[in-house]
């Protein structure tokens, strides 16, 4: 996306904010709804940042998909499942989730290491030298079809098998 | 820059999705906290699609197959977990041993 240099830093620290935020909301809140609310949220900036990153088929899937399909049947779980259990652990502590968010972070000091340790524009140069010659007179939704109906073909007809028999057998599992 | 800071975003909703997945006690929270790691995947997919194959675009691709595999994931799991809501009238994560009577 072709924004001007202040407009996109500033984007990218409030989609940046917004999910931080709310990926601890859906781990932290104590209720379930709240926490599907801000899984909303989490994935909404997800699909801007798609936007920010010209991916703008993916954006699209991503907010058709998550936000309105995933999301929506997520909060119906909630509100069918609804009980008065959920208050009843209110403040549990106990050591395994001090152990598991000390694993956790250590992890994620571990990726951020790795991330920043790593030359990516020595990569970048290498592989951009290699795409000089090709043409770009395709957009990006027409490249993404191009590729979905010569190079990746199979593995979409296995996904829509997958689907369906994913259906058959969700609502074979949920009915009486 | 921006390669390293998404990166670093992706990074941290794994860890704290990994982290939702072990402690949480509540079945949805769960898969909501899978949609989390997926979601952290996702991302990484699409960075690395824009910044280091911007002709072929296969990152996007893939992107798109993970996003269907979500869809039928999220089509089962309310389903299991309603059927043991049925059977237990409970959605707590330590309940799930019925298949073992």
């Amino acid at each position: 996306m072709n924004l001007p240099g202040p407009i996109h830093d500033f984007l990218l620290v409030f989609l940046g904010l917004g999910l931080i935020l709310g990926g601890l909301g859906v781990v932290l809140l104590t209720n379930p709804i709240f926490s599907a609310f801000s899984l909303g949220l989490v994935l909404v900036c997800i699909s801007l940042f798609y936007i920010l990153s010209n991916s703008h088929f993916v954006a699209a899937a991503q907010l058709l998909i998550y936000v309105g399909a995933i999301n929506v049947l997520i909060l119906f779980a909630v509100m069918f499942m609804n009980g008065s259990e959920y208050y009843k652990d209110f403040n549990l502590w106990t050591v395994g989730n001090g152990l598991t968010s000390l694993i956790c972070t250590s992890l994620f000091v571990l990726l951020i290491t790795i991330i920043s340790n790593t030359t990516w524009y020595g990569i970048i140069w290498t592989t951009r030298a290699n795409q000089i010659i090709e043409q770009d007179l395709v957009s990006n939704g027409q490249q993404i079809g191009i590729h979905l109906s010569t190079d990746f073909f199979l593995p979409f007809e296995f996904i829509s098998i997958i689907l369906l028999v994913a259906l058959i057998g969700a609502i074979a599992t949920a009915r009486q | 820059m921006m390669l390293e800071y998404v990166l670093g975003l992706s990074a941290y909703l794994f860890s704290i999705g990994i982290y939702g997945l072990i402690t949480s006690r509540n079945m949805v929270r769960a898969l909501m906290c899978l949609e989390l790691i997926l979601n952290a995947v996702n991302l990484n997919f699409v960075t690395f699609s824009d910044f280091f194959d911007s002709r072929q675009l296969k990152g996007n691709i893939l992107s798109i197959f993970v996003i269907s595999i979500a869809a039928a994931e999220a089509a089962i799991g309310p389903a299991i977990v309603s059927s043991i809501y049925r059977n237990r009238k409970s959605i707590r994560i330590n309940q799930l041993n019925l298949l073992n009577k």
